[in-house]
């Protein structure tokens, strides 16, 4: 039983080393000096918490005024990005599920491989087409780009989620005499709502977490905020004000996800009750 | 011939089309876009000139094979260093009770839940010439220079060939761990581990731990059965886990550019400053090109070994049916 | 034809090389219990599924009360189906789930209610009316899919293998059930089945389906007596076959010449003549086994053939013989009563007598 010993400390160091960036993130929001980022000042002496830059953050300063700005814009993206992908996603997983010929094997190899090409091919491609097309560079090639690498990941999500439910189930609605509209906003919506949920969470996350595919389609002065940070240099001096809101927003997920676990949870017990 | 009226072509086409045409015209159109500029020479001003293999042709410049070559020994080194780590991780996972499992599992993913960006930013402020990860990359580099100097002469000369080391003397001032190759690694690590765990996890997670308590039984020791039974039966997650991390790190971008500096440019950077920086379109497409062609070839390989795999188990199944009912025949 | 309630007139129907309905024509009666009763890959389900509208035929029509519904798409039939693994929509609850048609149809919110709290009376589910379908036993989602689709009357209840997934004991309790709502409502049941005993217990006709072709339509007790042809006989039930041809004929019986093996008499009720192949079926329990030789009967004497015991199964409700007489191998059983049992145990090489009477037999195509 030695090797248990041998994995669990490896496994120990492993989260330990994943977990110590995350602690800096949330200590680096509550530091005095922004430029040197540290609690020790010249001498060797601790200097203290402080709340400023949550301060800054909550009465909308003048100097995170460009940080709040790349803020909201990448909110808008992922939440615009979302909506269209799991629209699109959708229709494609049904789309793939429910035909099987050569129009659908072309359509799962589109909807396949943007999942298993690296992000800046996407980037540069889409560059090449809007270069190609003269197309200026902006809000709407970037809504583009995001909404083109979700696609794929809300199309195999709710696709998964399809191949859990019997198609019987479609049959047996047109059987009972509904059509075609009926049956996909009564019958098979409901079923594939937590598909289509679980997809775009994820499209939400990858779309607001992207750097390098906005990096190329986003043209002069249009920043989200992953490409706001990474064009940072290390002694910016709103540094702090970032890590503060990085905390900020991990502490939205977490309440939200505990939330949803904790409404999951309750669910079934209370119909098992009744 | 008539069909299914469930099944019919308009149907089909009013749900295939909006996907379709969208990832067609955004992601198929692009890619043969960048095909065709590879063949075009660029103009001075930034723009692409004719249909010529001067591009292609240019690609032989000493700097691009180094900056490919690299990037594949990179890659090479995250991913070896990943699955190293994910193993016994996965494995530690794999034993715990259902629902320890779930909250490590869960608790591997939650890094995620910060922006990449931000967390690459603090290693940054973390890897700063001052800090305790510089010492350590310091005293390491000598180690490994004492180590260097034991070996016989021909393995020095080709690990500094094939850019595993090299033959400079030690310098404090110039060996910082930000902006070098180290830098890169350890953070590259750092990000793609999670996706080596998890698939090696799920895995593990359906293989059979009473074979090794089998195997010890017949008298196999702790890492012999664990190399022997454990690794062979997780198979398929480790291939996808090195999918998943390698494909990643070959088209990375970030991390080398925020931590490598100058003395770490990888492909993806290249491509970022031949479109960019120097307006060179021709030159990255046809960078971008080598990049999908080293994607496509592992992925390939693994394609192609599952089919094997899956071929020899088919007719594995045929022999024993076949078998099996000769058997019941002879009874009869 | 107009005066038939449900007609498949020629009806063919292909997947590819694969002729699945092979130009089949058949007349079902209204209020009729009909079951397609075939092996799996016969063609039945497909012929349900053209009835459903859930694949057109590539050539022949279908009329139900003289209407071709041939092109009709299914929401537009007025016949619902019972899927094999229910289909219950598992987002609703029982009772959205047996008002789904109702409210589609656009009924008046008290109608829905009276009709639907009926059938759920009838189904004895009331109680579970607000449980999903993930709450339910096998049995009660069988119900619920039954009374969903008989909720709004449909013209004919299309059942497909309903009873494949419940256990046994459910089974036989599910059958009784059905064969109550169907006295109850009236409407027609077409029942596809692979299970002879379902079938058997439940129609008021069957049609035997093989390859795409029906090969016998009848009621049940025809169909198990007198087999129309050799798949008939040996798909429903068990039975011996003997194989040979005809040396004589003495009024309505004949002898049959079976190769190696004493002369067989038989009733000929295909009226065959001398020098004619043909093929006898006979069933197990028609054939006693005795250790002694049976009494010489009055008339027409019996068939009796001295063998010797190869095999014992003990079923339970019976014992089932395997014996040999001339290498031909004859299964036969025995019901366990006081009445039938000798006074000695037949055991293991026991020499035995065979014998049955030879109306007992039946003449089907020789092989």
């Amino acid at each position: 039983m030695k090797k248990s010993y041998f994995s669990s400390i490896t496994l120990a160091l492993v989260l330990a080393f994943l977990y110590v960036p995350i602690l800096l993130v949330v200590a680096y929001g509550f530091v005095p000096n922004g430029v040197s980022m540290s609690y020790f000042d010249a001498n060797g002496a601790f200097t203290g918490f402080t709340g400023k830059w949550y301060a800054q953050i909550f009465t909308g300063h003048y100097s995170v005024k460009s940080l709040m700005q790349s803020f909201w814009l990448s909110l808008t993206i992922a939440g615009l990005a979302t909506l269209v992908s799991c629209v699109l996603g959708t229709t494609s997983a049904l789309a793939l599920h429910r035909w099987k010929d050569r129009l659908q094997s072309i359509h799962y190899a589109l909807v396949y491989t943007p999942l298993i090409m690296p992000d800046i091919l996407i980037g540069i491609s889409l560059l090449m087409l809007f270069v190609a097309a003269n197309v200026e560079c902006g809000f709407w090639t970037i809504l583009i780009a995001h909404v083109t690498f979700c696609v794929s990941y809300v199309a195999m999500t709710v696709l998964a989620r399809l191949q859990d439910f019997d198609d019987r189930i479609v049959e047996a609605a047109y059987d009972l005499g509904a059509g075609p509209w009926y049956t996909f906003f009564h019958v098979e919506l409901p079923i594939l709502l937590p598909g289509i949920i679980a997809g775009g969470l994820l499209a939400f996350t990858l779309s607001i977490d992207d750097v390098v595919i906005t990096s190329f389609v986003n043209g002069a002065g249009t920043n989200t905020f992953p490409t706001y940070v990474s064009s940072m240099t290390k002694h910016s001096r709103n540094l702090p004000s970032v890590f503060a809101l990085s905390t900020l927003m991990l502490v939205f997920t977490c309440i939200l996800a505990g939330l949803s676990k904790f409404i999951s949870r309750k669910q079934p017990q209370k119909t098992k009750g009744k | 011939m008539k069909e299914n009226p469930l099944r019919s072509k308009r149907a089909e086409a009013a749900v295939t089309l909006p996907s379709f045409v969208w990832l067609a015209l955004f992601f198929a159109v692009p890619a043969f876009i960048v095909l065709a500029f590879t063949f075009h020479g660029h103009t001075a001003n930034g723009g692409v000139g004719e249909w010529s293999l001067s591009t292609w042709r240019e690609l032989v410049d000493p700097d691009y094979p180094a900056i490919v070559w690299n990037t594949l020994r990179i890659s090479f080194e995250v991913t070896l260093w990943c699955i190293i780590l994910a193993l016994p991780c996965a494995y530690a996972i794999a034993r715990m009770n259902k629902r320890w499992r779930a909250i490590v599992a869960g608790s591997i993913m939650l890094p995620f839940w910060t922006s990449f960006v931000v967390r690459v930013f603090a290693w940054k402020t973390m890897l700063h010439p001052d800090g305790w990860l510089q010492t350590c990359y310091f005293s390491w580099l000598k180690v490994s220079d004492w180590l260097f100097d034991w070996l016989p002469g021909f393995m020095q000369r080709f690990l500094v060939w094939a850019g595993f080391a090299s033959n400079a003397p030690l310098d404090a001032a110039s060996s910082t761990i930000l902006d070098s190759e180290a830098a890169v690694v350890l953070v590259s690590v750092y990000s793609f581990l999670p996706f080596a765990i998890m698939p090696i996890y799920t895995a593990a997670e359906k293989f059979d731990f009473s074979l090794l308590e089998a195997a010890r039984d017949l008298g196999a020791k702790g890492f012999y059965a664990f190399r022997k039974i454990f690794v062979p039966g997780i198979r398929q997650g480790i291939v996808s886990a090195v999918l998943m991390v390698f494909i990643p790190a070959i088209g990375s971008y970030v991390i080398p550019q925020m931590l490598g500096g100058t003395n770490c440019v990888l492909i993806g950077n290249k491509i970022f400053m031949r479109a960019m920086q120097n307006r060179n379109i021709p030159h990255a497409s046809a960078l971008a090109t080598l990049m999908a062609v080293s994607v496509l070839v592992p992925l390939g390989m693994a394609m192609y070994w599952k089919k094997r795999q899956n071929a020899r188990t088919s007719r594995r199944l045929e022999r024993e049916t076949a078998r099996m009912i000769v058997g019941r025949g002879g009874e009869a | 034809m107009s005066k038939d309630f449900l007609v498949f007139d020629h009806v063919t129907k292909r997947f590819g090389a694969l002729t699945a309905v092979d130009n089949v024509s058949l007349t079902i009666n209204k209020g009729e219990f009909f079951s397609l009763l075939g092996p799996s890959g016969c063609g039945k389900t497909t012929l349900l599924r053209m009835l459903g509208g859930f694949e057109r035929p590539d050539s022949g029509r279908i009329y139900l009360e003289g209407k071709d519904i041939t092109d009709l798409p299914p929401n537009e039939r007025r016949i619902h189906t019972v899927f094999q693994n229910y289909a219950l929509f598992p987002t609703m609850t029982v009772w959205d789930n047996i008002a789904f048609s109702l409210k589609l149809a656009k009924k008046p919110k008290a109608e829905i209610e009276e009709a639907v709290d009926g059938i759920l009376e009838m189904i004895q589910l009331s109680d579970q009316a607000w449980k999903y379908p993930s709450q339910l036993s096998g049995g009660q989602k069988q119900r619920v899919a039954i009374a969903r689709a008989l909720v709004d009357r449909p013209q004919v209840l299309l059942l497909d293998e309903p009873l494949a997934a419940l256990d046994l004991k459910l089974r036989q309790h599910m059958l009784i059930e059905l064969d109550a709502i169907h006295d109850q409502v009236g409407i027609t049941f077409l029942y596809v089945t692979h299970d002879q005993g379902e079938a058997m217990s439940l129609s008021d006709r069957i049609a035997v389906v093989n390859k795409g072709k029906i090969e016998q339509l009848d009621g049940p007790a025809k169909i198990y007596e007198a087999p129309a042809t050799r798949f008939v006989a040996s798909f429903i039930g068990d039975t011996n076959f003997f194989e040979g041809e005809i040396s004589s004929i003495d009024g309505d019986y004949c002898l049959i010449d079976v190769d190696g093996f004493p002369q067989i008499k038989a009733f000929n009720d295909k009226n065959l003549a001398v020098g004619q192949r043909v093929s006898l079926s006979v069933r197990p329990e028609k054939i006693r086994v005795t250790l002694n030789p049976p009494l010489p009967e009055k008339g027409a004497s019996i068939n009796v053939f001295p063998s010797k015991v190869k095999d014992i199964v003990y079923q339970g409700v019976y014992t089932k013989y395997w014996a040999t007489s001339s290498n031909i191998l004859i299964s036969a059983l025995k019901p366990h009563s006081r009445f039938l049992l000798d006074q000695e145990t037949i055991t293991w090489n026991d020499e035995v007598f065979v014998w049955w009477h030879p109306d007992d037999g039946y003449m089907v195509e020789a092989k």
